[in-house]
Order: structure tokens, then sequence, then C-alpha cells
């Protein structure tokens, strides 16, 4: 086609014909990834595999722009591929693959092998660090991505030269127990929450919305912050009632219903609940009543001001009126309505709610101003940041294509919301010593899985010069140790050692480092062990103890690590990013504090 | 399991204090479970808590050591701190308190023995241990006492 010439010339021709003979892998197709795709092919990328389970919600559309709403429901890698075909000059071969990543049976390392290089567009840190670790046992390199709102960052790992994935430790989202939403808020960010997340939810949201975050099944005492049976009865009985009220969204009095269940009747039966309230003020139910109604009514939109002013309690009620009227008036069944912080109405009534609602509990009212970007912040997905991440990722891999000094030659870039640097880059880190995960020497096992572990033992005592003093172990389960031995004469297959597994050698003499090997199968009656230098473990630092060291108030957490003068200072998150309850929703936006090395 | 979770938690297997026991529970294939773990906590001397050991659970969730491990006495264990369910009222075992993923497995366990004798009367776990220890310091040596010899060493 002649649309190869342009790239020809600015890329060169040896460039442009690694890069048409190259293979790659695209590991996820939602913000970023559609984005990426998009890129990959206009820089004509030989062979581009797509990997996504999802299918296409309403909600990608704002964003995936590979998507249309014809397109809802429709698996992500095959939609996502359709749509780049009508531009794909270079004629890339593109692959989709509607499966998760973790399937070894369709994605066995073999397969990853084949790839010249893998591009992260992920939304999670647990896929994160799983192809990372796939890099790692494959000596591959990943251009990893992430995006929250403005903020982003793309970063290769070079297995051996840079940092990896693992090598920072990266803080969660705070979350909170249920029972601090929905029945005892000190924070006006509980508020929000709740009015976001679980009444807005559930009166306008889709019927089978998952309010999961506010449910109290399968949730244990401490996730609901509380294991007071009454208190539980109560909110049990607070859902169904609001799955009533739902049904008479169409009715004139709705406002009203809503009103007197949410801001009366359930503060009401709260307050019954007296040990609630012997450490706590308690709330005070507003008083609704035809006349105050009358009042509320009165007032203006002039009155209300800007969206900077702390509006009263009747102003919030107004507010309220209003936009439940409205709301009601766009509502239907089959076209639920789902908050978005730029919709006046769902923002309106969120704002209110929260506002009302911590009236009645005592906690500082807030301007619509910072409720929206309290409320707003919790879906941090914002289209120009993915699209300018998986462009800076596109050009990054021309230079880390068959370029041996690629760690020296790569940047790792970082979209800030600094005044005065938008971007900027900086060298790639070496590896952290202490990481988990790269700090462990890794290769590939060939085992028949009919043979038992004493066989694998005795190789291993062989191969490695390990005495029997070891710990065998894939995942969470520790499977033998000197003090587990009734388990040698059992076999791979009885201990559920599978497939893709990875078999971690811990030498509890604490000699040699750890070594994780992936487990790949015969049925030959073989154990193939790889060829490893297994590294001596580092010798542990006396640890200083300093108990006391506690700092609070400025908002820098310094954690000590275990040995050596390291310290790792995490910018703690300020509260409105942690309102985190729903933070895994469907984008690639995963993007976690800073690490600072000092 | 996280990298850093798995090699955290082998590392917790070794070293407790000297009185205390702790280990990963054994699943019903024969393996030891890396996040689920038993652990005993002693009763410090010369307290109404001594001569016992007390079993706890210990429950590690994905996010750990980001988050908190989850950590329960047996069901109705009798402390003005403890939930009915047994689950502990510790700031440190509190994602929103005091925890922090540098917190180790020594320091839960000298906290939750620290809990023991030193109740916290300001965040009542539990109605029955709650009110006699503050209105009926007997019944509530009575009740100690009881309990310890049910976990008496
Ligand atoms: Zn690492």
């Amino acid at each position: 086609m002649t649309k190869d010439h342009n790239l020809k010339v600015i890329l060169g021709e040896e460039k442009y014909n690694q890069i048409h003979n190259s293979k790659v892998l695209l590991v996820g197709a939602g913000g970023i990834g559609c984005e990426l795709l998009k890129d990959l092919v206009l820089l004509g990328f030989g062979e581009i595999h797509v990997v996504d389970l999802d299918t296409i919600d309403l909600s990608n559309l704002n964003r995936q722009f590979l998507f249309r709403h014809k397109d809802i429901k429709q698996p992500k890698s095959t939609t996502a591929i359709k749509a780049v075909s009508g531009f794909n000059f270079h004629n890339s071969k593109l692959v989709p693959y509607q499966n998760s990543i973790y399937e070894t049976d369709v994605f066995p390392l073999t397969w990853f092998d084949s790839f010249d290089l893998i591009f992260n567009a992920l939304d999670n840190a647990e896929a994160r660090s799983y192809i990372n670790k796939i890099g790692l046992f494959l000596n591959k390199t990943i251009l990893e991505t992430g995006t929250t709102g403005t903020k982003g960052y793309v970063q290769a790992t070079i297995p051996g030269q840079s940092a990896c994935y693992d090598c920072t430790f990266r803080e969660t989202p705070k979350t909170f127990p249920v029972c601090t939403i929905r029945s005892t808020p000190s924070q006006p960010v509980h508020c929000v929450h709740w009015a976001k997340n679980f009444l807005f939810s559930s009166l306008f949201g889709e019927d089978d919305d998952s309010v999961e975050d506010n449910s109290l099944e399968g949730k244990d005492a401490s996730e609901l912050g509380t294991d007071n049976q009454e208190e539980l009865q109560a909110l049990m009985k607070e859902s169904n009632e609001l799955i009533e009220l739902k049904r008479s969204i169409v009715d004139e009095s709705f406002e009203d219903k809503v009103i007197e269940k949410i801001f009366v009747k359930d503060i009401e039966n709260l307050l019954k609940i007296e040990e609630l309230w012997q450490q706590r003020t308690k709330p005070t139910p507003i008083n609704y009543t035809p006349e105050y109604k009358a009042e509320i009514l009165k007032i203006t939109k002039e009155q209300l001001g800007t969206g900077q002013k702390l509006w009263t309690l009747e102003q919030n009620l107004s507010v309220l009126i209003s936009s439940i009227r409205n709301l009601q008036a766009r509502y239907s069944a089959t076209t639920p309505i789902e908050f978005d912080k730029d919709d006046e109405d769902t923002l309106d009534f969120v704002v209110a709610s929260t506002n009302i609602r911590s009236h009645i509990f005592n906690i500082p009212l807030k301007s619509k101003f910072d409720i929206k970007s309290i409320a707003g912040n919790i879906i941090p997905a914002v289209a120009t940041t993915n699209a300018f991440i998986a462009g800076f990722s596109s050009l990054l891999s021309l230079g880390i294509f068959n370029n041996p000094d690629a760690f020296k030659d790569t940047r790792a870039i970082f979209a800030s919301e600094a005044k005065d640097r938008f971007l900027s880059s900086g060298e790639l880190d070496h590896p952290n010593p202490k990481c988990s995960a790269c700090s462990v020497t890794r290769g590939v096992a060939n085992i028949d899985l009919s043979l038992t572990f004493r066989q694998l033992i005795d190789a291993l005592v062989e191969k490695y010069g390990y005495d029997e003093e070891i710990a065998l172990s894939v995942g969470s389960k520790i499977l033998y140790d000197l003090d587990l031995d009734d388990n040698v004469e059992k076999s791979f297959t009885e201990l559920k050692v599978k497939y893709g597994d990875h078999l971690e050698i811990l030498d509890e003499t604490d000699v040699k480092g750890t070594v994780e090997l992936y487990i790949e199968t015969n049925t030959d009656g073989k154990i193939t062990l790889p060829e490893l230098v297994i590294p001596d473990k580092p010798k542990p630092v006396e640890e200083k103890k300093s108990e006391e060291d506690e700092d609070d108030d400025d908002d820098l957490e310094v954690f000590e690590e275990n040995d050596e003068d390291e310290l790792l200072i995490v910018e703690e998150k300020s509260i409105v990013s942690s309102v985190g309850g729903k933070r895994k929703l469907e984008d690639a936006e995963d993007n976690e504090p800073k690490k600072v090395k000092v | 399991m996280s990298a850093l979770m798995k090699a955290r938690l082998q590392e917790e297997r070794k070293d407790h204090p000297f009185g205390f026991y702790a280990k990963p529970k054994k699943d019903k294939d024969g393996a030891l479970d890396l996040t689920q773990w038993e652990a005993g906590i002693p009763g410090k001397e010369g307290t109404i808590w001594e001569n016992a050991t007390y079993p706890i659970q210990l429950q590690f969730p994905p996010e750990f050591p980001a988050k908190p491990p989850k950590v329960k006495f047996d069901q109705g264990f009798y402390h003005p701190n403890v939930y009915p369910s047994g689950t502990i009222c510790l700031s440190i075992l509190n994602e929103e308190q005091d925890w922090s993923p540098a917190i180790n497995l020594k320091q839960i366990v000298l906290g939750v023995q620290e809990l023991l004798d030193t109740p916290n009367p300001a965040s009542p776990a539990q109605e029955p241990a709650w009110r006699a220890f503050q209105k009926d310091k007997a019944t509530y040596q009575k009740k100690v006492l009881d309990q310890a010899k049910k976990y008496a060493t």
C-alpha cells in the first residue's frame, strides 16, 4: 500500500522493516488499549495480538473510541480489531483473544515467548504483576502504562537491567467499612460515597446495578465495621425498602417518599439502636412537613449562587427536589441513569443528598464544587491522558526494538499535575535488590505430574546442591517443608500442582536465594530442571529498631524498610483520592502513588 | 498472591516472641495455607490473663501488606474490645487508623497481648465485658479468670 512511504521515510527503511517483521502482544483493550492498538497499527507492527476478556459497556464509550453504541455487549478484543481494520494500511496481522490472561492453557509460557515485546494496557495491579513475572521468566521487555485522571506514566521493564513493576510498593485505595457508610458516617467523604454509590445507584441505576460495595452479604465484621445484629438488620430492611421505593419512581409523590424514608424514617430506625450512639453524637432526622416544603419550594435558583457557596439545609433540600424531578422525567427502566459529575441532575442529587445527610449526622457541609471534586475523582479516567500515554508507549517502543542499549536509551515518562511541568521523564530505575519479584532466580522446569515430591526434592538436591531443608510452595500453599513431610510421597497431581504454576523453592537454611520455577509438563516420567546460577541470599543487616518513630501531621508517610539506610517515602493520598470503593471500574486507570527514593 | 505478600508471609514463619506460636493452617489437601494462620497469645504474667494461651486466627487479604490481616479470637471471647464474633478491635489492625505495611506479625501478636490486660473502654465491641469492666470489676475478673482456665497452658 502506498501509505507505507511516509512511515518508511520517517522511521528509516531498517527500523520500518524491523517493526514490520515484529510480533507484539497488547494486553488490554480498554481506555489505554484502544488508543495503543490504533497507534501500533498505524506504526505498522507486523503482528499484533490483543487480549481482553471483557465485553463493551455503555460507560466505556466516552473514552474507548474504537467502540460505538451498537457494540455494547460485544467482546472488546474482536471489536477493537474490527474497528482498526479500516485503517490497517500496513497490513498488520491482527489476532484477538477474548480470554483471561491467566489462562495457561490458552496462553502458555511458550506463547508469551513468541512475542518481541509486550504492551501492558491493564487496569489492575494483579494482572500487571502477573505479566511482570512472565517477563521475568522469559527475560522479555514490557512497556507498562497507567493513568489516573490527568496523571499517567509509561515505564519499560527490562528484566535484569531495569526495575520491575513490583520493585516499588504500592498502596491500595482505602476502603470504608460498610457500616461507616451506611449507618455511622463521620466525614463528608463517607456521605459522598453513600450518596453516589449507594443512594443514587439504588434509585436511578440499573435494577441489578451492583451496589456490592455497600451490600451486606458475604462480608464479615471487619468489612462491615460492626457485628451488631440489630444494626445489620436495620440496614437490610433499609435496602429492601429502597427497592420498594424505586417502584414508585413515576409517582408524583416520589420526592416526598424519598425524603421521608431516607432522611426521616431510616434515621429514626438507626436511633432506636442505642449501642450505636453511646460513643457517638446522635443523628437528627429532618422535620419534613408540608409547610416546611412550601418554604423550600420558594427558594430560587439565584439564591443558590455559585458552586463555591455553602448551601443551607433548606437550599440543599430545594436542590434535591428539583434534581429528583429532573431525574424522574429522564428515567426509564431500559435506560438507567449513571452518575456523571458533568451531568448536572446527577451531580445536584448527589451534592444535595450528601449535604442533607451530613447535616443529619453533624458533619460539616461542603460546597457543590468540593463535592463534585470528591465524587468525580472516584472514576478517574480522562480520554486525553489515555491517548497521550498510549502515544508515548508506542513511540518508546521504537527505541526499544532491537536495541541492546535500550536500558540507557529509554526514558520513563510521567504526566503530573505539577504547575511548572506537565510531563517529566527520567532514566529507568535500577532493580530494587530487595524486590520480592525480580530478586528471585527464575527458570522453567519440565515435570511429569505423576511423579512424587520426593523425586523432585532429590532432583533439586542433586542439581542445585540444596540440603533437604527447603520449603516448596505454589502461590499461597506450602506443599513441603521439613515439618510437613507427610506430602513427600504424594504426586504433583495429588497436590494439585499443574501446568503454569510457579513453584517456589525457599532455602530454609537461609543460604541460597529464592528460586521460582515455571512448571511445564511432560508424560515421559521425567523431571528436567533448568540450568540456574542461584546467588546466595543477601545477609540481613541487624535491624535498628526505633519503635517510637511515628510521624504524623505532615503528608508524607515514611516506611523504614527492614535493613539498609533506604527510606521509601510514599506520598499519602489525599482524602479525595482515597474514596476508592469503586476503583476497579472498567478502565486502565490504575496509577499508584508515586514512590520517592531518598 | 503478590510476590511481596508471599515473601513477607514466608518471612513471618520464623522468629516468634517467646511463649507465642504462629503458623499457617493446613488446608484440606494437606498443604499449609499462607493466607490463613493461627497463633497463640500468652496472657502476661502477673495479670488476670496469665497461665493461659489464647488462640487467634489471622486471615491475610490479597492486598496484604497494603491492608491489614483480619484477626479474631474464638467466637464469644470475653473482652471489652472484642466483637461477639471474636473480631479484635485494635487500631494497628485498622486500615483507617494505625495500620502500616511495615507492621509485622510479631508486632501484631504483641499488640494483641498488650490489649488483653489494658482494654480501651472508649471503644466497646461487646456489651457484657464492656459493662462489667466499667461497672462491676468483680464479675469482670471472675469471667476473665474462668476464661483463662478454659485456655490454660
Ligand atoms: Zn523488581
